[in-house]
């Protein structure tokens, strides 16, 4: 993830601007874009690129856990991860983009209302929106825990409306339960990173200046339509920061899956997590890794390409 | 279309931004609704619009009360005041989107019609951003004219341009209303903005309209203080009536006796002995320089006084006169043919036409309208 947004060398030619300035102060003015990126450049060294290298080298060893592993140029191990995991792999898509699509139902119309109706209350709803991170993340997953346990109040209550009849068909749940189901871990991944959905939406909606939406219903437009042709338009920045920010961590999460769900409702990353620190296989695991990155990069970029927002600013 | 506005009012709260209001904007004519800000009259403007909810009142185009009507369904259009251009969209679409959202597929030679008409030709494909502030505020005219409202409403449509395009575009404005013959609605706080392209003027003070006349009747003969000080410069002095016939009061300021025509008197204090303000406007004065005095033809007004400050302003020169009866008296004077004895501690007579007098109420502050209040 860090790959896609990390910007390059500075986007302006260095030097052709240069030339007509005083050849003393030349080189100073030049560097100083490159002592700007010193920090950042370092810790990414350190903290991704190295990391990332040994990584690599890893899923290519062979070997075992007594003799030790040796790089031999193994690739293999890739097809092997791909078949034996694809079921996790597309499972992990599969939730992600579904707590994904709920955060935008439910995030979007919130958004909307903090940035255009909340007047003074602006704020504090703003507060509430990250009030959740003032508790652990796994805290707050082990209380979902406990909010959807068998015979709760909540899997009560959807027995009585039925809804658990509706979500059985559509294999979400199963024997009546709510946890240790697919429906459990969505649940689990939609509220974890619905914050990360809120606030660029909301970042993007507060900009838009409420005279266009006054120019649009002066046009004729009604006010479903102003919404689909202007502010819907406006906030589409906003709605693909916010896809990507629960989209990758999602798909790439394993908390969920391991609190909420069961081995039926596996992620990757619960495989991944198994290789490395129950199983020891740090090749095969070092592979998962790889796939999954590399699959998010080009799920990344087939969507911002589609979505186009480098015309809207 | 006439637009007629009856008892309508506007509060927020505990604060009334326009007090019930009737006016009567005539078919085809170019209104100005002029004022200092939070004067109420953009709030006016905006509940023709249907952008905001009268408290009171109905607003009627021509036969029919749009009172309740929500803004997409009022024929009328607005030019708002930073443009609102739709950012996502360029020109060409930014124009065309009234017409789409009444239905109208085929646009392109209407667009096309309208970005000549404010001579954006060739531009229909650049983005807002990407033009300038003269450019973006011909789109938004567009934008609006091109679905032929009945009605076209302007808030402060030029105040963010600088002073030499905002001249050029009143010019384009006035020959485009003039062109397509529809009723414009200007709202604006620039007095000279006002006068240079409205046909009728509505000065409006704390949600009231102090005086509603013609440019060239406001000027020459304000109704109220606030009026007189808002549009351009007046001096008003405080005189007392001597002696009142049908045609003229005769005055007392301060010593000098003053006359005042009875018709420009707004029908104040005719009774001797009673109080009034008595203006009259930098130009119309002559400064004489106090030898010359003897020349100064009978029957005219005048003051004697002595010259506080002058400041050359090319065209013409700016004296400050100190008088009895009133001190820094403001004086324009033609540079056409100087007079070097006219300089500051010089003893002047200023004298003018009786007929450029005016009389006002004295009961009401002198200085309403100057200064912080005429922002």
């Amino acid at each position: 993830m860090t790959a896609v947004v990390t910007p390059g060398a500075p986007a302006a030619p260095p030097g052709t601007p240069g030339a007509e300035r005083p050849p003393g102060r030349r080189p100073r003015r030049r560097l100083t874009p490159y002592w700007l990126l010193l920090p950042a450049a370092l810790w990414l060294a350190v903290f991704f690129v190295a990391p990332l290298v040994y990584q690599a080298s890893t899923s290519v060893q062979t070997g075992s856990l007594e003799e030790g592993y040796r790089v031999t140029w193994h690739f293999a191990t890739y097809g092997e991860v791909l078949e034996r995991y694809g079921e996790h792999f597309l499972r992990s898509f599969g939730y992600a983009a579904a707590a994904t699509a709920l955060c935008l139902l439910i995030g979007y119309p919130l958004a909307y209302m903090i940035a255009f109706r909340a007047g003074r209350w602006r704020n504090v709803l703003l507060v509430m929106v990250i009030a959740p991170f003032f508790t652990s993340f796994l805290i707050r997953t082990l209380a979902w825990k406990t909010i959807l346990s068998d015979g709760g109040p909540v899997v009560g209550a959807l027995d009585v409306l039925h809804v658990l009849d509706v979500t059985s068909r559509l294999g979400l749940t199963s024997d009546d339960r709510v946890l240790a189901t697919p429906l459990a871990v969505v649940c689990g991944l939609t509220y974890n990173f619905l914050p990360f959905m809120i606030l660029p939406l909301y970042g993007s909606l507060e900009r838009i200046d409420p005279s266009l939406h006054e120019a649009a219903r002066d046009l004729y437009a009604t006010p479903a339509t102003t919404f689909r042709k202007v502010t819907f338009p406006l906030s589409l920045p906003g709605v693909v920061a916010g896809t990507l920010l629960t989209f990758i961590p999602a798909s790439g999460d394993y908390i969920n899956a391991q609190l909420l769900g069961s081995p039926n409702t596996q992620m990757v990353g619960n495989a991944i997590q198994k290789q490395f620190l129950n199983v020891l296989d740090y090749p095969t695991a070092a592979a998962m890794s790889f796939v999954l990155m590399a699959l998010i990069l080009v799920a990344v970029t087939v969507y911002m390409r589609r979505a186009g927002t480098e015309e809207l600013v | 279309m006439t637009i007629r506005l009856s008892g309508l009012a506007k509060e927020f709260g505990d604060f009334t931004a326009v007090h019930p209001l009737d006016l009567t904007i005539p078919e085809g004519s170019f209104f100005a609704l002029l004022g200092a800000s939070g004067c109420g009259k953009t709030t006016t403007l905006r509940m023709i619009a249907g952008l905001e909810e009268p408290t009171a009142g109905s607003v009627l185009l021509g036969d029919d009360d749009i009172t309740a009507l929500p803004p997409h369904r009022r024929p009328v259009n607005t030019v708002f005041q930073n443009y609102a251009l739709f950012p996502h969209l360029d020109v060409h679409d930014n124009v065309a989107f009234g017409l789409r959202r009444r239905g109208i597929r085929s646009v392109r030679k209407q667009v096309d019609e309208m970005l000549e008409l404010v001579e954006l030709g060739g531009m229909a494909r650049r983005r807002p951003r990407q033009l300038s502030g003269g450019q973006q505020q011909r789109v938004a005219l567009a934008r609006a004219l091109i679905n032929q409202p009945r009605v076209l409403l302007l808030d402060e449509p030029l105040g963010a341009l600088d002073l030499k395009l905002r001249r050029q575009m009143q010019l384009e404005l006035k020959r485009i209303q003039t062109e397509i013959g529809i009723t414009f609605v200007h709202v604006t706080h620039d007095q000279e903005e006002a006068m240079t392209m409205a046909d009728t003027v509505a000065v409006m003070r704390g949600g009231r309209v102090e005086q509603l006349a013609a440019p060239a009747e406001l000027y020459e003969n304000p109704r109220t203080a606030f009026v007189a000080n808002f549009l351009g410069t007046s001096n008003l002095l405080t005189a007392r009536v001597t002696a009142a016939d049908a045609d003229e009061l005769r005055l007392d300021a301060s010593g000098s006796p003053l006359r005042l025509p009875a018709a420009r008197g707004n029908g104040v204090a005719t009774d001797p002995g009673g109080q009034l303000l008595v203006g009259v406007r930098p130009e119309k004065i002559t400064v004489t320089h106090g030898a010359d005095a003897d020349g100064v033809a009978a029957g005219r007004n005048r003051l004697d006084g002595r010259i506080r400050d002058a400041s050359y302003l090319g065209v013409s020169t700016q004296y400050l006169v100190d008088t009895p009866a009133c001190p820094a008296f403001a004086v324009y004077r033609q540079n056409t043919d100087p007079d070097p004895r006219l300089v500051p501690g010089a003893d002047v007579v200023l004298h003018w036409d009786p007929a450029h007098t005016f009389g006002l109420d004295a009961a009401q502050d002198a200085d309403a309208g100057t200064g912080e209040d005429a922002t």
